[in-house]
This record gives structure tokens, sequence and C-alpha cells, in this order.
């Protein structure tokens, strides 16, 4: 209870001191008081040292962290994705089943999935964990934050929200100059893809997810807004789920000009099961044999790897383009 | 035919070939109305009357080359078609299966899933998208191909556990299915769990009920098939009429109780096998539906049980309407709409028939 009056005291001094600023940046944390103390002694800058180290989840969720958490544990392979990309490989201890990218990262510790296994993650003494919100079992998380791991949860999957994942994993891991040089680089490619398809006829596509039943992506989801962003019209664009059965009828009659298909080690649609699309004879993208295969994990994780993915759906869709793709890579990589 | 003119009280109901004739031609005629109103409705605006201008336009000569006429054609003979009698036979099949079920182990609650014949069909279903098989073989989908096998399976594992010296006792053969089923239900999680996310969400889609007909090949394999096996649960009508007093009592009336039982479990199992695979669990109709329909023609497993296989074939078949149209673009799991639709529906039956009996 002490803690809790220190912080309350602090918190008005600190009010006192430099106005509004300080709401944004009391943190609730009970490690902090010592820290403050010493604020208020040596007068405002503090304040902007606190600020820089307290961070709000897409949840919603305040926390803050002294020194940057050396032992983290990803619950999502997007997540282990931009660590390695943002060079934090080092710190990351535990990761999911299925991060398999980089391949240093089959050499981190498993700890599971959707469904994790709190003791082998606890084993860990992770003092970070990072997390999409889907999949995972909301009584996981409470069990973290009863134990008092920081849980960092990351909800907006867009393609914007990448950008700002990456840079908020990377003032929190303390290399904030790396991710940020990542993000931008990151926002340059498909800002550059998307300029490139920007004017050209959109082309309607289908996304199998599943294919029996069929289960495709709708609005809200990440990849519907990849297709948008690649110069596509989803045939599902009228559904209200982010992942709907869609019905066959409906395809039919929108009548899309290309299907992708995801393919991979661990999900992806078998080459047997495509095949069977091929009996839709008069749809278009059959006609034209247009049946393309995309790498499902560049597509399926929203990671640093989104714009290799975004590319290749743009070339799908749009092959007269790739001219263009390499001169604009090239530029950007330079 | 004398044997349906002989009267058989049950019920305070007596069959005469009148009566059945009436029921069974009523219900013949509601479940085509039925099945062509399940023509008409579905996710897009291509209806009995676009398919009956497409043949106007062909007969008069013209020709069917407008791409829209085309789609239209494709997506009713192709798609709508087939689903609506996958469905009315799935409807079907669950439903007589559930009347034998329900008179074989004179168990109230069971339904074509208890015995555990399902669970096998699905873990083989499991199995074959985990090891991720290729989805044809020799026109034959792979999937049910599986299925039945792991139906199979989990029929002989059962008849071996069940039967003792010849003989075949109905609460082993019960005992037995209810903790066959949990093993292999408790198999097909552990399947859902190790499969990436994405993997496994089309596993759990396909275990809720899908009706995604399968080619014409398929299909006329299984309609055959269904055929068949309700043909031969028909002609033991008459059998479960008597096992419905109980086994000792049919035996004194002449059924040769072991043989009888024996041929009901095989098919029985051979058909929940066959339905599992080609279209998941589809809840609520194997049991409800017999229960509905004896709340109001009795329970004279001769009429019973080929007014039931009707009631639930138009039953499934209007239900899985729903779920492709409610949605639409998108669509739902028929077992959803199942279970949503039947049971206030047969919750009203009971209180009907019981103010009826007041």
């Amino acid at each position: 209870m002490s803690d809790v009056v220190l912080a309350v005291h602090a918190g008005v001094i600190c009010l006192l001191l430099t106005g509004v600023e300080s709401v944004l940046a009391s943190p609730f944390g009970n490690s902090d008081v010592t820290r403050r103390q010493q604020g208020i002694l040596t007068g405002m800058p503090f304040m902007a040292h606190v600020s820089a180290r307290a961070y709000v989840d897409d949840a919603g969720r305040r926390m803050y962290f002294a020194q940057p958490p050396a032992r983290i544990v990803s619950l999502a392979p997007s997540i282990t994705e931009m660590l390695f990309a943002i060079e934090a490989g080092e710190q990351l201890i535990g990761v999911t089943d299925f991060c398999d990218y980089p391949p240093e990262a089959l050499k981190k510790s498993k700890v599971g999935y959707s469904n994790p296994n709190l003791e082998s993650l606890l084993a860990l003494q992770p003092d970070l964990v990072v997390t999409p919100d889907d999949f995972l079992k909301p009584d996981v998380i409470a069990k973290l934050e009863q134990l008092k791991i920081p849980v960092f949860i990351f909800t907006d999957i867009n393609v914007e929200g990448i950008f700002a994942h990456i840079q908020t994993l990377g003032r929190i891991v303390g290399r904030s100059s790396k991710a940020d040089a990542v993000a931008m680089k990151l926002r340059r490619e498909v800002t550059a893809i998307q300029q490139r398809v920007q004017g050209m006829p959109p082309v309607r596509m289908l996304y199998v997810l599943n294919s029996q039943p069929l289960i495709t992506v709708g609005p809200g989801s990440f990849i519907d807004q990849l297709i948008g962003m690649a110069g596509g019209v989803n045939v599902a664009a009228k559904s209200t789920t982010p992942y709907p059965r869609l019905s066959m009828e409906t395809v039919l009659q929108e009548d899309p000009e290309v299907l992708v298909f995801p393919v991979g080690k661990t999900e992806g649609i078998s080459e047997s099961e495509q095949q069977l699309w091929r009996r839709w004879s008069t749809m278009t993208a059959v006609r034209q044999g247009r049946l393309h295969q995309i790498s499902a994990d560049q597509l399926n994780r929203p990671g640093p790897r989104i714009a290799q993915g975004l590319e290749s759906l743009a070339r799908i869709l749009h092959p007269d383009s790739s001219m263009g793709v390499e001169l604009n890579s090239n530029v950007n990589r330079r | 035919m004398t044997g349906l003119a002989s009267s058989w009280t049950h019920a305070g109901t007596v069959l005469t070939i009148h009566r059945w004739v009436t029921v069974i031609g009523t219900l013949l005629a509601a479940s085509v109305a039925v099945f062509a109103l399940c023509l008409q409705f579905g996710a897009t605006s291509v209806g009995l009357g676009t398919v009956a201008r497409g043949i106007m336009h062909i007969v008069r000569g013209g020709e069917a080359e407008s791409a829209g006429l085309e789609t239209s054609e494709i997506i009713m003979v192709q798609i709508r078609f087939p689903r609506v009698l996958l469905g009315f036979l799935v409807g079907s099949s669950l439903a007589a299966v559930g009347v034998t079920l329900q008179a074989l182990l004179r168990n109230p609650l069971a339904d074509p899933y208890v015995l555990g014949v399902s669970s096998g069909s699905a873990v083989g279903v499991s199995v074959a998208m985990l090891i991720g098989i290729g989805s044809t073989f020799m026109l034959l989908p792979m999937l049910p191909l599986f299925g039945f096998a792991g139906g199979l399976l989990a029929l002989l594992l059962i008849y071996r556990l069940a039967q003792s010296q010849g003989r075949l006792p109905i609460h082993s053969l019960l005992l037995a299915g209810v903790i066959l089923n949990a093993i292999l239900t408790a198999f097909i999680m552990f399947i859902t769990s190790i499969m990436e996310p994405n993997r496994s969400a089309g596993l759990m889609a396909w275990l809720m009920g899908s009706l995604t007909a399968p080619g014409y090949p398929a299909l006329i394999v299984f309609l055959l098939y269904a055929l068949l096996v309700l043909a031969m649960l028909m002609h033991k009508a008459q059998s479960l009429n008597m096992l419905t007093l109980g086994e000792e009592t049919a035996c004194s009336l002449g059924l040769e109780t072991e043989g009888i039982k024996k041929r009901l479990f095989a098919l029985t199992a051979l058909l929940t096998g066959a339905i599992v695979s080609v279209s998941g669990m589809i809840g609520f109709v194997g049991m409800v539906i017999p229960h509905a329909v004896r709340l109001v023609i009795g329970s004279d497993h001769r009429l019973l049980l080929p007014a039931s296989a009707l009631v639930g074939g138009m039953f499934l078949a209007v239900a899985d309407t729903i779920a492709r149209t409610i949605m639409a673009p998108a669509e739902i799991p028929v077992g959803i709409v199942t279970a949503l639709t039947g049971g206030p529906f047969f919750l009203y039956l009971l209180l009907w028939r019981k103010d009826r009996m007041v």
C-alpha cells in the first residue's frame, strides 16, 4: 500500500512540476517510485526519460520497462520475425512451434502456440511476452499478469500496424534506430508496390484459405487489405466477417479472374485440392489458367516480410507490371 | 403388403395400408415441394425462374452462350442441386439411423453419433488432413474414403469389444460405443491442437458439418449406397417393432434377436460412417426428428422409419438453405441452424402433445 501512496504523491508533485505532460507519462508500476523520487530531486529532464520507457500496447494496457528486456518470449511467428529483423534476436529466448524464420528462430526454445505451455514459458524466466490477441486464450494472459510478467499485446493486425509494431518493439528492446530504419524501408517498399499498381484495372481474385469447406478472407482481415493494396478486388468483399465460409455460388457469380492458394510447410492448400478447382470450367481464372500459389508464410504473417508477400501478390495480379518492379526495389535497396 | 395390413396397435393408432399410403404420400409430395423451394434460394439471385428462362431460351433455338446464363446454369446444376440433394440424403439417413438406434438400444437419447462410428470417420478425415493427403483418387474424393475407412475400423473395434460368446448385449454395445467415442474425440482434439491454426480452423469447419457436395461421381456413389442401406433398414422395420418390446418378448415372438441386432448395428454403422465421411458431424437431426415424428404419427416403425427419413431429409435441406443464405455471401455451419430451429420446434411439439393428452 505504501508504494501506491508514494506513487500518488509522486504523481501529484510531477503534475505540479510539469503540468499536463506528466499525465501522459505517469505509469502505475511499483518499481519506479525511487526513480521518480530521483527525478523529483533532479528536476524535469527525467520526465522525458520515463515517458520514453513507458509503453501502451494495442489493448490499452500500460507498462514500464526500466531496462530493455533481455529475455523476451514471442508468441507469434510474425513477432519473432520482427525481433530478428531489428537485430534483437539475442534478446529473444522463446518462440512458438511455428516460428521457422529466420532459421535462427528454430534454435530458440519452444513454448507451444495458441495454447502455450505455461510451465516451459515460465521456466524461461521471461521479462517480456509479446503476443497477438487472436489464437491466445484470455486465461493465459491473466495468468502471466498474475505472475507479474509483462504481456505486450498486438491487436491492430494491418499493414500500418506492422510498421508501428516494429517501431514499438524497437523502442522497447533499445534498438529504435534500427527498427525505424526497418519500418521505413518496409513502408517505402509497400508504397512503391502500391504506386506501381495504381491506375491499373483492379483484378478480381479469390484467396483460398481452406478448400473443403471453402474459407477465405473478408473485409477486416489483414490479407483482404493486402489484396486491395496489390491492385486486386476480393470477391468476398461483401461478406461481413473477416474469415467467412464463402458460398461457392457467390464465387461463381463474382467470377474471380485469379485464384490464389497459399502453400507452405505447415499450412496451405495441397496440389490435388488446387487441381479440384479446375472443374469450375466457366470461371475466368480457370479458363485463363490463372491459378497461382503464394508463400503462406510471407502473406499470412503480418511481419517484416510483408513487402515480399505483397510483391508476389502484385506480380500475380499484374504480371505485366513486373518490369518496373526490379527497378523500383533496386532503387529502394540503395 | 399383407404384413402392413396386419393391425399393429401401438400408441393407440392402428396402421392400415390406407394410413401408410396417405402419410407417406403426403410426405413425398411435401418433399418434392421442399426440394424445389430449396433450389429456389441461394447466396446468388439465381433461382428456378432463371433456369426456366434459360431452358426456354435454348428451346427457342437461341444460343445459351451469354456468360450470365452459363454461370447461373453452373450454379444450379453443379452447386445448388447436388447440395440440396446431399442435404436431403444426409438428413434422411441421419433420421433413419436415429430411429433404428433408438429402437435397437431402447434409449431415447440415442443418435447416429452415440456409438463412436462417427468419431472413427472423423478421425479418418482428420488424419488425412493432417498428413495433407491428396484429395482425389480415381474420381472419388479422398477425404470421404479416409473417413469411411476410419468408420469401418471403429465399427469392427466396437463389435469386437461388445460381443461376448456370440451374443451382442445391448448394454455392452452402448458402453463400448460411448467409451470409444470419447477416446476418438480426444484423438481428434489432439490432432487439431498440433495443427497450424489456419489448418485446424479448416478441419473444425469440416467437423462442424458442411454439405458442400462432392462432384457427381462421388455423389452418385453415396446416393446409391444410402438408398440401399435405407431400403435394408426399412426391411427390418417389423423387427424393430418387436425389439422395442424388449429382447425376451421379441425372442418369444419368434424373432432371431441376436442376428437381427448384429445386422442392424452393422447397417446403421455403415450408413453413419458414410454420412460423416461426406458431411461431417451434423447434430440434432438424428435424435430429434425421430421423436418429433413419433409424437405425431405414433411409433410403428413400418411407418415411423420412412416418415422420419422423409421429414429428416426435408428438415436438413431447409436448414441448409437457411445456413447458406442467412449470412450470404458467407455461410454458417448447418449444425447451428438444425439445433436453433429444430430444438424450439421439438419443444413446441412436446407441449402440443401434452395439451392434447390432457
